[in-house]
């Protein structure tokens, strides 16, 4: 941390709290009054890594803009190619066959696993739990073997197209899912007894950055943040897309809204997702995986404009796109679930708080900047 | 979930003059309404329990001469978590200003979580936000003369001109 400006008078501190340090989630950072060892003020600071892929998508055709669109969020590009394929597909008006479906369903929970165990390698390495950082990194890169062999790409994988999948399962890859997801499962206890039930894990995260539910609710909250409070809000259940609405599967809540309570939704919410990926293997039906469209090169999508949504693995993740008949988008505007987790409810949360919380509250809220940035 | 929406257009259609509504899909409704009846409309929505504001966006129609300021609002879950199907309707709000004279109101005493996204787009789409407390730049580095999300920003010229062009390899060997 660097110190900015010093007030002797009222002995209020300025210190920038940025991307160097330990506790912050990539490019991004915050200006913090400080006051002995509370904070006044808390200035969140993005635009590190604005690329404004939201103009660039302008410029490029409606097939182009796929590896572009992953690219927004590092951590999970998987959904932000599942919201832009179901924009494309409304304004174009493509049906997706049924396997299609299912194999989306199976991909985009094995990419929200892997998103999880990353968030709790962060968490847990910035609480100190090297051990258990290590595991979930090393269990992550399970789940990329398995995207390695499906897509060809370990991290942006281009995967989910308008009209259905790229390509269909490779043979054996149902049983590969199963062996690699029942090695990671098979740990959970492990992990519970090193991180979720460990004592200085609930003594540091306890009661640090807590919210209510109806004060979520005000600040636009979604995915974990809310669902701490005690709120079933989750895309999948309401308006479900994909196969979602084929299987059974719950949706972990607590009810607290600190910074334990949301820690413990992703765990439970891990383990939902493994049940649901067995689930969804079971009744898999077999089929196309894609249905044709037309010749991308020359590919119109007539007038319109349309709001698509899906549960990434950090909330609501939603797009807005205008098409003006041509062969490119004529607006194309993503809303990010850390955007408002970050910019509002993270300065709100710092009010008061330590500094020494600042990490753990960062983190917590499980941003990641490119997502706010674009 | 139809019934619902015809009932809420009803309502609208009644309680303001002069808007339209669509409805395209049926988890989807759509609002056009003059500039001066979107605080109070939002006020109305918000009551009628859709009171999460999922994103504010902004559309520059420059041929018409006009930004279009799009809101998006949906419904969090009401009571003890029962699914009553209301929370699957997403309502947009849209509204139309001049391109000469890029001004509206800011919508925070309303839903308090619009201050970075009217942030943002006073930053890339040069609308003034009355009554907004903080304009302050978001996301650039840069000052522009145009802001640079309108469709006059040429982003291929900018680039040259703040950049210059790169060499090809064979005229570096040179």
């Amino acid at each position: 941390m660097q110190i900015l400006q010093k007030n002797i008078s009222d002995r209020e501190l300025e210190l920038y709290f940025g991307p160097q340090h330990l506790g912050m989630v990539g490019n991004f950072s915050i200006t913090l009054k400080v006051q002995g060892d509370r904070i006044v003020e808390a200035t969140a600071n993005p635009g590190y890594l604005h690329r404004g892929f939201e103009k660039l998508m302008e410029y490029r055709t409606w097939i182009q803009n796929f590896p572009l669109v992953c690219r927004i969020n590092v951590v999970e590009p998987d959904h932000m190619e599942m919201v832009y394929s179901m924009a494309v597909e409304k304004l174009a008006k493509i049906e997706v066959p049924e396997r299609a479906h299912y194999i989306r369903s199976i991909y985009l929970e094995l990419a929200r696993v892997g998103s999880h165990l990353f968030g709790l390698w962060a968490y847990a390495n910035m609480l100190g739990f090297d051990t258990v950082a290590q595991w979930s990194m090393y269990h992550r890169d399970l789940v990329l073997d398995l995207f390695e062999e499906l897509t060809g790409g370990r991290v942006y994988h281009i995967y989910i197209w308008p009209g259905g999948v790229r390509r269909d399962f490779p043979e054996g890859f149902k049983d590969k899912i199963i062996k690699t997801l029942h090695s990671i499962g098979g740990c959970v206890p492990d992990y519970d007894a090193a991180f979720f039930n460990n004592r200085l894990f609930y003594k540091r995260a306890n009661g640090i950055a807590q919210i209510s539910q109806q004060e979520a609710k005000k600040l636009g909250a979604a995915g974990q943040v809310l669902r701490a409070t005690g709120v079933k809000f989750d895309i999948r259940k309401i308006e479900p897309y994909a196969a979602y609405d084929k299987v059974d599967f719950n949706i972990p809540v607590r009810e607290n809204g600190d910074a334990y309570s949301r820690v413990w939704v992703i765990r439970d919410e891990m383990i939902e997702s493994v049940h649901m990926i067995f689930k969804l293997l079971d009744k898999m039906p077999e089929g196309e995986v894609y249905n044709k469209i037309p010749n991308p090169f020359k590919w119109n999508i007539p007038k319109g404009e349309t709001y698509a949504r899906v549960e990434s693995s950090r909330g609501e993740l939603g797009l807005y796109m205008v098409s003006n008949g041509q062969d490119k988008p004529y607006r194309v505007h993503f809303r990010t679930p850390s955007y408002t987790h970050g910019l509002v409810i993270l300065e709100k949360l710092l009010k008061n708080a330590s500094i020494a919380d600042v990490g753990n509250t960062m983190i917590s809220l499980y941003i990641v900047a490119p997502e706010i940035d674009r | 979930m139809v019934k619902m929406n015809k009932l809420l257009k009803e309502q609208l259609e009644s309680a303001f003059k002069g808007i339209r509504i669509s409805i395209p899909e049926d988890t989807r409704m759509i609002i056009h309404a003059k500039k001066e009846q979107v605080l109070t409309i939002l006020k109305f929505i918000q009551n009628k329990a859709y009171d999460h504001l999922a994103l504010i966006s902004c559309v520059d129609w420059i041929e018409e001469g006009e930004f279009e300021l799009v809101y998006i609002m949906s419904s969090y879950l009401q009571g003890n978590n029962k699914y009553t199907g209301k929370e699957k309707v997403n309502i947009t709000l849209k509204t139309r200003i001049t391109r000469k004279n890029p001004e509206f109101v800011t919508v925070i005493s309303v839903f308090e979580n619009a201050e970075p996204y009217e942030r943002e787009i006073h930053e890339l789409f040069g609308i003034n936000f009355k009554g907004h407390p903080r304009l302050t730049p978001l996301l650039l580095e840069r000052e522009y003369e145009i802001p640079p999300f309108r469709k006059d920003f040429d982003t291929r010229k900018y680039v040259e001109q703040v950049f210059d062009t790169i060499p090809f390899v064979e005229d570096k060997k040179e």
